[in-house]
């Protein structure tokens, strides 16, 4: 009689049956924490790849990574520890605070279940194409997913049950903050979940495979870990100082095709020693530096990229504050205007690059020639997509007709924060519409530039769309560099090192943006 | 004799000098301005559809400013191309499915974060950042040898998959300063009242963030149909399951030896027009949307 009984929270004890209901549930718990562990140790242990590499074939350290990462392995141990610990809370004492962890643990363990079924279900059912197979698999798709499907039941089960009693039986009064952080961290599971599968998975892929001289479609080619031999390859560089090439008066040659200067090679033995200068910058009096490398190819890349991205973004941003500030008066038809500067960055880069392509073409079919022609700009058409002095300038044209509007979108909004009490006061003063702009606007619109400046830049850095659709293979970015270094020379090993490099590059702009902008924030 | 007529200040008037004066000329530079930015913006656009409505054989020969002879040709067989046809719908399922996750998972932790206080906000908000400027081309190999590995590569399953990647991250950023910027007094009245963290979510926040949601869905929609880098990468061995970009990027026309310039401008057009429409209607909440994350600091 006394456990119908309610406390002064609407609280009562269990019934037997209720009591019995939660043991199972918190065993259930500890089953499952340790379960997984089990299976991780077992996967492990039962692994090929890392069998023969006891064996002594291969490094055992490069196995476990390449078979099984990073994230993984420490997910499941940290996750099923906490799991089971739970458990054991919910076993010992019948708290508040533990109940309502264990339904939040059990309500994403059966989405998480039910979402690994799904997928198993329509990855294992795909046909294999080298087995003969067409059409949907079904028995494979069923038979690789149900296990996670029969899980679920007992799972969801557990859920209902415990969601049901958590208010009635359990004691204890929760703090608001650790009420607060629950329901946090009930949220925002399945963005972490899905974040940790589809970027931070592939990326510790990427740095594993840097260190390897992994490739792709080569048959069963052994996987070796080949150290730092990837970036050492891609990151040396020096500079030497060389003559240019003198005819017979002891005047530099000209290349008469290129219009640029002839350099002598640098010293045989760096030459031996594998270093290739991929190019000459002139210092005066004949004499030039010239980079060279082991991957002048990537050197090339850097600079290609280096200098698309600087003038890229320093022309987009004058012209970009430029239409702003014209924008910004008033006038009839402003809507209209606004509209017509959002029609580059609506389209896709893709397709924009294929368009100015046709308005490129080499001969007078391509309206820039045409026009050039016409108003005398030019004597000839250019080739302007294939002359390797054009070719940048091409390029960043593209681009700025692409980002610059929509840079004057973001230095507009800006411009609409700003009080105009201040250029009022300004005009009582006397000051004139330049001073204006220099003293007022410009002070003011930095934050917005800067933050505008930096995204650009990063954006520049990765460029990759317009590259490899105007330029193809002719002249590459760092990000085309890595695609054809994955995807023509399948060479996956060195590719992933690039993409590693990049990501390092990006990652040192981002902690300067975070820098800069800091997050709005109670701080 | 010329006669020179003088202003008040003792300088010279003639019509060069009137048509200097701010008034005059100020307005007169405004426009030609005006014009000169429309024109570069708009122009590329209009030339494409100039372009889609020549013959294959005008499209190459030298050009004249004025289509005198258009022609609906190129439209006709776009959509005859099954290539083409077969990649809009591929984009269109992979960026709707895209769309629907990141605004479904997405919310949640936006609300998370734009709401409710707790330890490690601040850390999971710079990761999120962090996360939106994450350079795909870095993780490209890693990405392409899992792919290969679930036998992905050439479906459109591995875009599906991946695309989460810039989509959600960027949804989670711009949905996070909506809600921030929501008044808490309606969310406290119906915590007083008894209702749920998830009710107050459900019930009261979700409804007001709806115009915010539509916005975001839409710029997710444009940043997934435009993805390039991925679809080329994972599915350029297989026709079938080319994305729009891919499509128009690899376009082979309906007469193989020559470079179809006028059907692809046709192409161009026609995942152009729906984008353009929709940005033209929701131009002010896209421009809003954009700039959340960006101009508040």
């Amino acid at each position: 009689m006394s456990s119908k009984e309610l406390d002064i929270y609407g609280r009562r004890d269990p019934t037997r049956q209720e009591q019995n209901f939660i043991y199972a549930a918190a065993i259930f718990l500890i089953a499952v924490g340790l379960g997984a562990i089990t299976v991780l140790i077992y996967f492990i242990l039962t692994n090929s790849t890392i069998k023969d590499a006891i064996d002594g074939d291969g490094s055992v350290v490069l196995a476990f990574l390449d078979a099984f990462g990073i994230s993984v392995p420490v997910l499941t141990t940290v996750m099923g520890l906490v799991i089971a610990r739970l458990g054991f809370q919910l076993l010992r004492h019948r708290t508040i605070t533990a109940a309502r962890w264990t339904v939040v643990a059990f309500t994403w363990m059966t989405v998480g279940s039910l979402v690994i079924g799904i997928a198993r279900f329509f990855t294992v059912g795909q046909p294999d194409k080298i087995a003969g197979e067409s059409g949907f698999q079904f028995a494979n798709a069923i038979t690789s997913s149900s296990s996670f499907f029969l899980i679920a039941i007992p799972l969801a089960l557990s859920w209902l049950g415990m969601s049901s009693i958590v208010n009635t039986l359990f004691h204890g009064e929760e703090s608001l903050s650790s009420s607060n952080s629950r329901v946090a961290w009930n949220l925002l599971i399945p963005t972490v979940a899905l974040l940790l599968v589809v970027a931070v998975r592939p990326l510790e892929e990427t740095f594993v495979t840097s260190v390897t001289n992994k490739r792709f479609a080569s048959g069963d080619q052994k996987v070796e870990f080949v150290g730092l031999d990837n970036y050492k390859n891609l990151l040396t560089v020096r500079m030497d100082i060389v003559d240019c090439k003198k005819d017979e008066a002891g005047n530099c040659e000209v290349n008469e095709r290129t219009g640029k200067t002839m350099w002598e090679l640098i010293n045989r033995d760096l030459l031996e020693k594998g270093y290739r200068t991929a190019d000459v910058y002139s210092i005066g009096n004949g004499r030039g530096v010239a980079f060279s490398g082991t991957d002048e190819g990537f050197i090339l890349a850097t600079f290609n990229t280096l200098r698309f991205t600087l003038s890229s973004v320093v022309l987009e941003l004058l012209l970009g504050i430029i239409i702003a500030l014209v924008v910004n008066s008033s006038f009839k038809g402003r809507g209209v205007m606004r509209a017509a500067m959002l029609v580059p960055w609506a389209i896709p880069t893709v397709v924009s690059a294929k368009l100015w392509d046709t308005m490129l073409r080499d001969n007078t079919s391509g309206i820039i020639n045409k026009f050039a022609l016409d108003v005398g700009l030019v004597d000839q058409s250019k080739a302007w997509l294939t002359e390797a002095g054009l070719q940048m300038n091409a390029i960043i044209a593209v681009d700025v007709w692409k980002t610059a509007p929509f840079m004057a979108l973001l230095v507009l909004a800006g411009l609409q924060t700003l009080p105009s009490d201040i250029y009022e006061a300004a005009q009582v003063d006397g000051a004139s519409r330049i001073r204006q702009f220099f003293s007022i606007t410009l002070p003011l619109l930095r934050p917005t530039i800067a933050v505008a400046l930096v995204f650009r830049t990063l954006d520049a850095l990765r460029v990759f769309d317009v590259f490899q659709v105007l330029l193809g293979r002719q002249r590459l970015s760092m990000a085309t560099y890595n695609y054809e270094q994955l995807i023509s020379n399948r060479d996956a090993g060195y590719a992933s090192a690039i993409g590693v490099v990049i990501f390092v590059v990006i990652f040192i702009f981002t902690a300067i943006y975070m820098r800069i902008l800091g997050i709005e924030s109670e701080q | 004799m010329k006669t020179q007529t003088y202003d008040h200040n003792g300088d010279p008037v003639g019509f060069l000098q009137k048509f200097l004066r701010p008034q005059t000329f100020g307005k007169f530079a405004f426009y030609l301005m005006l014009a000169g930015i429309f024109f570069y913006t708009v122009f590329p656009f209009f030339w494409a559809v100039n372009t889609s409505l020549k013959t294959e054989q005008q499209a190459i020969q030298s050009t004249s400013y004025v289509n005198t002879h258009p022609t609906l040709v190129n439209y006709k067989a776009v959509f005859n191309n099954e290539q083409f046809t077969h990649a809009l719908l591929n984009s269109t399922i992979v960026s709707s499915i895209s769309v629907l996750v990141s605004l479904l998972i997405g919310s949640f932790a936006a609300y998370a974060l734009g709401r409710v206080k707790f330890r490690g906000r601040m850390l999971m908000m710079y990761a999120i950042l962090a996360m939106t400027m994450f350079p795909q081309i870095s993780i490209l190999s890693g990405l392409f040898g899992i792919v290969r590995e679930l036998d992905l590569a050439g479906n459109i399953l591995s875009l599906v998959i991946s695309y989460p990647i810039f989509t959600l991250p960027f949804t989670v950023w711009v949905l996070t300063a909506f809600f921030k910027g929501l008044p808490g007094e309606l969310e406290q009245a119906a915590l007083v009242d008894g209702a749920s963290p998830f009710q107050v979510f459900y019930r009261i926040l979700l409804p007001l963030t709806m115009p915010a949601l539509v916005t975001t869905g839409l710029l997710t929609f444009i940043a997934a149909w435009n993805e390039y880098l991925f679809a080329l990468t994972f599915t350029s061995t297989n026709a079938d399951s080319y994305t729009v970009p891919v499509s128009i990027a690899l376009f082979s026309g309906e007469v193989s030896f020559q470079d179809p310039v006028a059907e692809r401008m046709a192409a161009a057009v026609v995942v152009t027009v729906p984008l353009v429409i929709l940005v033209l209607f929701f131009q002010r909440q896209i421009i809003g949307g954009l700039t959340a994350g960006a101009v508040k600091g």
